[in-house]
């Protein structure tokens, strides 16, 4: 198990480094230094030099290319040109933000989705299978920034039971523990929820599906006629039987869930990493948003490295064939 | 008999067909022009259902009016809400009729006009990115198959660098070093989705490229290149048919993403993601005017799920009946 979780961890590196490569290439193809835009008539030319020479980019290419690597290697992701602060610090403060909408949205669609994609399977062919199927075919569907604007409509605007932006309500540092905690449920309530029901669709359709085919294996058949209950058989034999692809699911969705992230925390103003990357888009920022997919592409390092370790752990097949 | 897969497969491509159908005569079958300010101040969201009546004021002015009565020497009229009188020597012609089917924009523009147009450039730009797309993915994966060895190895290691990373931050990369323009959506866009397209070709040649199909063709002296058009990836049309079909309700949803949040094609093109950013300030007035954001969320809602049961109709034609 050691042995492939280190070798599955090595062969990352090849597929960080080519990721690294094909980004410092696409900064270089755009023509120009990032400074020639800057100055207006008030800037001189010099000011223009001076700036180069402050941010290093007015060296060579070989030397910049190494600098980069390096610079990526060590953490230091240099400074953000329209914000002034050092860009990790920027990455970390909202990558926390991201995560802690995107973990819970994850838990959430995923015990959603079992739960009605499982009670779609258990009354097969009933109208709880339809209805469910319908409505998760239509939240798949959907634009989930839709789903987040419709759901502000509902319970913002029409309702005012929720708060539609923000982390937190502007007098909120004023107040004791327990108003402050609420204060902050209730404003991870809307983004979460547009976060999780077009994900958790997704699941219930894949997981409906994938157990009916487990379903209709002989395993099943031999529990039946061994007398087993229904509700065992699903979750005992057919859940498990499906839990390896799910798992792999989930390991993948997790680069899904910071880049869908990205329009609902634009719409929900949550300042998180898809945000972050926004904004360092309008503002032409290259270091931001170079230091955003960085952090982007080690997420999905990360999360397709956890669904192969997990699915290594469950199922021994797995190790033995490639490890 | 028909399983439900054909059926909904069925259905789904009748329901493509009404859409895009109407969509690409846009130009001739749109009520009025996209882009058409009548009377801002009188126009300024209209709900659905809405007759109206256009009546020309002075020389150049338009007055949209939601109700006429008449009164001594002139018209009681109600604009926008409120009421006002007209007096007979002010009109400069006569009134002319307007219904509004879906709607008014916050700028008096006929929805339905606006979302026909939308629909013809965003569901457009989807479809070519996917057909740029499919042509290199299937061209790599074939040269990818047929090469083997280390060119194979790269090319697929390639492959996976540039599908690790979320499609929209390599957007948002691309958008941040230059400036949003069509060419670059579609750019970018075909360049994010060959990847997978890629990979299943490949796997699908890899595993005729030795057949007795592939031996016969090449004893008879057919060159690697014809045996590539004419034999293998004719043989792999399924698997090319349906992974475009799914990629393209994935490009609609983040062509329009993209374009919610402004990066997308700029302004005098009208896309659906452009309108439904446009109607958000609209929710919240006084008007809380949620059809600007409904139809549009609705009709990519609708072609996604089409486009996808199309698929699984595609997938049920291709499998051979149950015997």
């Amino acid at each position: 198990m050691i042995t492939y979780a280190a070798r599955r961890l090595l062969s990352c590196l090849p597929l960080l480094w080519i990721i690294l490569t094909l980004v410092f290439l696409l900064v270089e193809a755009v023509p120009g230094d990032p400074f020639s835009l800057e100055p207006g008539p008030a800037v001189s030319r010099g000011s223009a030099a001076a700036m180069n020479e402050a941010f290093g980019t007015g060296r060579s290419f070989g030397i910049r290319y190494v600098e980069w690597l390096g610079r990526f290697v060590r953490g230091d992701l240099g400074v953000s040109y329209s914000l002034r602060r050092p860009v990790l610090g920027l990455v970390a403060e909202s990558a926390w933000n991201t995560c802690r909408l995107a973990s819970l949205a994850l838990v959430l669609q995923f015990v959603v989705g079992l739960a009605a994609g499982l009670a779609a399977v258990a009354r097969r062919g009933s109208w709880v299978d339809r209805a469910i199927v319908a409505a998760s075919s239509f939240l798949y569907a959907i634009p989930s920034y839709w789903l987040a604007l419709v759901l502000i409509w509902i319970f913002s605007v029409r309702l005012g039971w929720l708060p539609a932006s923000q982390m937190s309500s502007l007098e909120a540092a004023s107040w004791g523990g327990p108003e402050r905690f609420f204060d902050a449920a209730r404003h991870l309530l809307l983004p979460c929820l547009s976060m999780t029901l077009p994900a958790a669709a997704g699941l219930t359709l894949y997981v409906r599906e994938t157990l009916a085919d487990v379903m209709t294996r002989g395993f099943i058949r031999t529990a039946r006629s061994r007398g087993a209950g229904d509700g065992r058989i699903l979750v005992r034999h057919g859940l498990s039987g499906a839990m390896l692809p799910l798992l792999n699911l989930l390991g993948m969705a997790l680069p899904g869930l910071v880049g869908g992230s990205a329009v609902i925390e634009v719409v929900h103003a949550w300042p998180g990493m898809g945000r972050l990357a926004y904004q360092s888009v309008l503002a032409h920022d290259q270091p931001l948003i170079l230091g955003c997919v960085w952090a982007a592409a080690m997420l999905v390092l990360a999360g397709s490295l956890l669904a192969d370790l997990t699915s290594a752990m469950l199922d021994p097949r797995v190790r033995e064939s490639t490890g | 008999m028909s399983s439900p897969g054909r059926r909904g497969g069925r259905a789904g491509l009748l329901i493509l067909a009404v859409i895009f159908g109407m969509a690409m005569a846009a130009r001739w079958i749109s009520p009025m022009p996209p882009d058409l300010q009548e009377d801002v101040a009188g126009g300024r969201f209209l709900p659905p259902l809405t007759r109206a009546h256009l009546l020309p004021v002075g020389q150049h002015r338009t007055w949209l009016v939601t109700s006429m009565r008449r009164i001594e020497g002139g018209w009681e009229v109600t604009r926008g809400g409120a009421a006002a009188t007209v007096q007979d020597s002010e009109l400069s012609g006569a009134p002319e009729a307007r219904f509004y089917l879906l709607g008014t924009d916050g700028l008096g523009r006929d929805m339905a006009s606006r979302l026909l147009h939308g629909a013809r450039h965003s569901f457009g730009i989807a479809f070519i990115c996917v057909a740029l797309a499919s042509v290199v993915g299937a061209g790599v994966g074939a040269a990818s198959a047929l090469s083997g060895g280390w060119p194979d190895a790269l090319m697929m290691r390639g492959v996976d660098a540039v599908a690790s990373v979320p499609r929209l931050l390599v957007f948002f990369v691309c958008a941040a070093l230059t400036n949003p323009s069509t060419v670059l959506l579609v750019l970018v866009l075909s360049a994010t989705t060959w990847m997978r397209l890629a990979r299943l070709v490949r796997a699908e040649v890899m595993a005729i490229k030795h057949s007795d199909l592939a031996l016969a063709a090449l004893a008879a002296g057919c060159s690697r290149l014809r045996l590539a058009m004419r034999h293998l990836l004719p043989a792999a049309g399924p698997v090319i048919a349906v992974t475009a079909t799914l990629r393209l309700a994935d490009t609609v949803l983040l062509e329009s993403a993209i374009s919610f949040l402004g990066l997308g094609s700029p302004s005098p093109s009208v896309s659906l993601g452009e309108i439904m950013s446009a109607g958000r300030e609209g929710l919240w007035g006084a008007t809380s005017a949620s059809w600007v954001i409904v139809w549009p969320g609705l009709l990519i809602g609708i072609v996604v799920a089409a486009l996808r049961s199309a698929t699984s109709g595609l997938l049920a034609a291709a499998e051979p009946p149950p015997v």
